[in-house]
């Protein structure tokens, strides 16, 4: 009888822990650095963009605009957001939604092609290495939480744990500081990796001459490959294709106009109705419980200020339809931008502008307006605007659009529409206005 | 310092890095968790555990069964390699519906009522590109093995007036 003698180093258990154990023929350092390089790229413009949208809400302006108060130092940032180019909310929001469907499928195979370093072994070899593998658990959790909560969110599916903006964003902090970790680590890897082969040459390599990269090159080069079934021109084009195809299927949301149709995947790739007020909406007025009785005759918008002025015993004004569709009436042209990355083309906004409705309120220099809607609770029923949003000439309270009335989705019987900002602070179905001096 | 830096095994730039990486981290964390500690917690190793433990193992024990499966060829066919005539519109077809599968579902019960869309078209359209997908693909491998075919003809009988059956030998 042999007896089998331990060794006296414990080598790694049988399974995923031994390198052997993965056995394909192009994984390696050189096609985890393109598709690494591809998403040191195109992450930070995700990551940026999504910062821009936080701002775009202005949540120094008040709290009621803040939905992450507790922000502390990462609202670092922000600063108050412009009124022009009016299409600015409209290509942020697209550029962050779009890109962040875009690059699922880069993420999947790049997550991929890494897969044998989970199980690395040993496990820990220092506390250098303990802190690299605890940032890549934020890495891969945070990324993979950042996608999730934002795909489901654009589908109003809500079943993430608590408010999207909260984890969304607070989530996107930790992803951002292992990103950068993971950067910091891995970018003279990724250099040395890019380095050692030639992309050109690698686009016309063909299955039968595809060979495995130099087993010296790293700890993802198999050490037992398997015959090839792809060339990594193969990997890389698969990859493309994916991407290309979910952008195919859902950029038309952002574009809007005839491509809106061949956005056949994204949430808004239909077209909505027929007639004047057949553009996108969010929120209907039946969802959000706007009755007919609240909207019809007895409806009065009430124009208060507070400050100084409020001190001046200026009292409310109270307005009905007729009183502002007997004011000065303006056009503005602009679109609808949602956070969820879906938009409209610019639609023709008749209404008054809000700087004529601030005067009217007592206030010539206002600093802000909190604009409340007939909406009972719910984030979005009120909104504060600043100072330029209030000034500029395309602010309307619009009465009408497309040359005709208001629909009740669209805020019958009148809505806020300001240039360059997010939907949800066009606020619909206006009932009060308060002017701070 | 040294036997310390030693001892951590790595450069004191990484040290730094990593200290003021993981302040941020643990700041944004601390506040993430506020939302919904239990939650959050869940999410985020669900979404290590799923995604590297679940999913990845899946499609990879998918890819080789269905490669030692299909090993059978009718003799008759020229040897093209068609794993990845299958492996790509099933993987793009996949992604789309892991993205998109709370639509083509229809799971958001009020997305109609909220936007005036209804969900009903998702599924189809999913389908629908499905299908092109595959009937893509299969037209494809099937020029590819004509032209596989071709040159095994040719290989075969070289000779322009080469006879329609080869000589018995």
């Amino acid at each position: 009888v042999k007896l089998k003698l331990k060794p006296p180093i414990a080598g790694p258990p049988p399974g995923p822990f031994r390198r052997s154990f993965w056995r394909s023929p192009i994984r390696g350092p050189w096609l985890t650095s393109v598709f690494g390089l591809v998403l040191l790229v195109s992450i930070p413009v995700v990551i940026v963009t999504g910062l821009l949208s936080y701002a775009a809400y202005n949540p120094d302006l008040s709290p009621v605009n803040d939905e992450t108060p507790g922000k502390g130092l990462l609202g670092f940032y922000l600063f108050s957001w412009p009124t022009h180019p009016v299409w600015l909310y409209r290509l942020n929001q697209g550029v962050h939604v779009t890109l962040g469907l875009v690059l699922v499928p880069i993420l999947l195979f790049k997550l991929w092609s890494v897969l044998p370093k989970l199980f690395e072994w040993p496990p820990l070899r220092s506390p250098a290495h303990l802190l690299e593998r605890l940032s890549l658990f934020l890495l891969v959790g945070g990324a993979v939480f950042e996608f999730a909560t934002g795909i489901l969110n654009i589908q109003t599916w809500y079943k993430f744990p608590g408010s999207f903006y909260p984890l969304h964003f607070y989530g996107a902090w930790v992803f951002t500081a292992a990103l950068v970790m993971h950067v910091v680590l891995k970018v003279p890897t990724m250099i040395r990796a890019l380095r050692s082969r030639s992309l050109i040459r690698e686009l016309r390599t063909n299955l039968a001459d595809t060979r495995p990269e130099s087993p010296d090159a790293g700890y993802l080069v198999s050490p037992a490959p398997a015959a090839p079934t792809i060339s990594r021109r193969g990997v890389l084009v698969f990859a493309g294709a994916g991407s290309l195809l979910v952008a195919a299927l859902s950029v038309g949301q952002a574009l809007g106009g005839p491509l809106r149709r061949t956005a056949l995947l994204a949430p808004h790739g239909q077209e909505a109705g027929g007639g004047p007020g057949s553009f996108q909406v969010n929120r209907t007025a039946a969802i959000v419980g706007i009755k007919p009785s609240e909207t019809g005759d007895t409806w009065r918008l009430t124009l208060a200020s507070s400050g100084q002025a409020a001190h001046a015993g200026h009292a409310p004004v109270v307005l009905t339809r007729a009183d502002l569709l007997h004011m000065e009436q303006h056009t503005a042209s602009l679109p609808i931008a949602c956070v969820e990355g879906w938009s409209t083309d610019n639609q023709a906004w008749d209404g008054v502008r809000l700087s004529d409705l601030a005067r009217l309120a007592g206030v010539s220099r206002p600093s802000s307006v909190l604009v409340r809607s007939l909406q009972r609770g719910g984030a979005f029923s009120q909104a504060v605007l600043s100072a330029d949003q209030i000034m500029s000439p395309d602010s309307l309270l619009a009465l009408r659009v497309n040359g005709a009335d208001l629909t009740p989705d669209h805020g019958y019987p009148a809505r806020v529409i300001v240039p360059a900002s997010p939907g949800v602070h066009n606020t619909k179905w206006v009932a009060s206005m308060t002017f701070e001096a | 310092v040294r036997r310390l830096l030693r001892w951590y095994g790595a450069s004191p730039l990484n040290l730094l890095t990593m200290v003021g990486c993981f302040a941020l981290a643990g700041y944004a964390a601390v506040m993430l968790l506020k939302v919904n500690a239990l939650g959050v917690t869940v999410w985020f190793a669900g979404a290590v555990i799923g995604h590297d433990l679940v999913l990845m193992p899946l499609y990879t024990i998918a890819d080789r069964s269905v490669r030692a499966v299909f090993t059978r060829r009718p003799p008759e066919l020229p040897a093209v390699p068609w794993i990845n005539y299958l492996r790509v519109p099933v993987v793009l077809s996949g992604i789309l519906l892991l993205i998109w599968f709370p639509l083509i579902l229809r799971l958001p019960r009020s997305f109609q009522a909220s936007t005036t869309l209804p969900t009903s078209p998702y599924l189809w359209h999913w389908l629908a590109v499905t299908g092109v997908l595959f009937l893509t693909s299969a037209a494809a491998y099937a020029l590819r093995l004509r032209r596989a075919r071709g040159r095994a003809r040719k290989a075969a009988h070289p000779a322009k007036e080469a006879p329609a059956r080869p000589p018995a030998s």
